[in-house]
């Protein structure tokens, strides 16, 4: 049996990376909020959580040299925005979204990190034997 | 990207809302500039100065190498100050027969900056300097909250 290999560390870690990731998206934007023909960029990591929890697509073998599917997009994958206009200028950064996608995320990692350090504190108290 | 990325990033965006604010300052401080330089033994006037803004990318190709490959689009490194242009819109004329600058005909040529729009500027340069101190903390409290797994 792996101590620390199970799902809920593997699914926490790639939400902290897609979270970190997300920051520097939005520090991006918010810096580029005047910047113009700056288009704002988003960071999606639903599928990589998927893929974490095991929900991937499983390839059908019919003979032992067949591959596994493996995913093309390895972590978060970054979008940028090109169907706005928020502004004369050709800047779309919508900084009070910015702001709030930013408090968003600022609670999803602290989340994320209450739920890490959680399993830690079941473990040690089992390695201590309840005591 | 690197775990310090974000602060680069708003640090950037510091450095340049700055910057125009310095620039802002050199405006209103030469409102009535009437010599800023000689040309051709005549004294000109102050022109208004503004900042050139962009993104600061990496260099292009890799950028194009990395969408070609179908890997993560970049997010870039924060914003740059590129260029100080000077506004070339004409000079405000004004009758003041008196004034040591004032032509035959009594009027004299005065910058063409608008302090009403330098306060505007600066407004929206203190707001943006704002804004980025405060994802510059959002990103400084995630790092520290991140030390603290484990404990």
């Amino acid at each position: 049996m792996n101590l620390f290999s199970n799902s809920t560390f593997n699914v926490l870690e790639r939400g902290l990376d897609g979270s970190q990731m997300r920051q520097h998206a939005i520090s991006q934007n918010v810096a580029n909020a005047g910047t113009p023909n700056y288009q704002a960029k988003t960071v999606s990591f639903k599928h990589t959580l998927n893929e974490a929890i095991g929900n991937q697509l499983q390839a059908t073998k019919t003979n032992s040299k067949h591959v596994d599917f493996s995913s093309n997009k390895p972590g978060p994958t970054v979008q940028v925005n090109q169907n706005t206009t928020y502004n004369h200028n050709g800047n779309n950064v919508d900084i009070d979204l910015e702001m709030a996608e930013l408090a968003k995320n600022q609670i999803y990692y602290n989340a994320l990190i209450d739920r890490m350090n959680g399993r830690f504190q079941s473990l040690q108290t089992v390695i201590r034997g309840g005591n | 990207m690197t775990i310090f990325g974000g602060f680069n990033t708003s640090s950037s965006a510091l450095t340049t809302q700055r910057l125009r604010m310095d620039v802002i300052s050199s405006n209103m401080a030469n409102a009535e500039t009437t010599r800023a330089q000689q040309v051709n033994g005549e004294w000109v006037p102050y022109r208004r100065k503004m900042v050139v803004v962009e993104p600061n990318q990496k260099t292009p190709f890799s950028s194009y190498l990395h969408t070609a490959m179908g890997q993560k689009g970049e997010i870039g490194s924060g914003v740059k100050a590129s260029a100080i242009v000077e506004d070339q819109n004409p000079f405000k004329l004004v009758y003041d027969p008196s004034h040591p600058d004032a032509n035959v005909e009594g009027y004299v040529q005065l910058p063409n900056v608008d302090p009403l729009r330098e306060m505007v500027d600066l407004t929206t340069a203190t707001r943006s300097y704002e804004a980025n101190v405060t994802t510059l903390n959002a990103t400084k409290n995630m790092l520290m909250k991140a030390l603290e797994i484990g404990r």
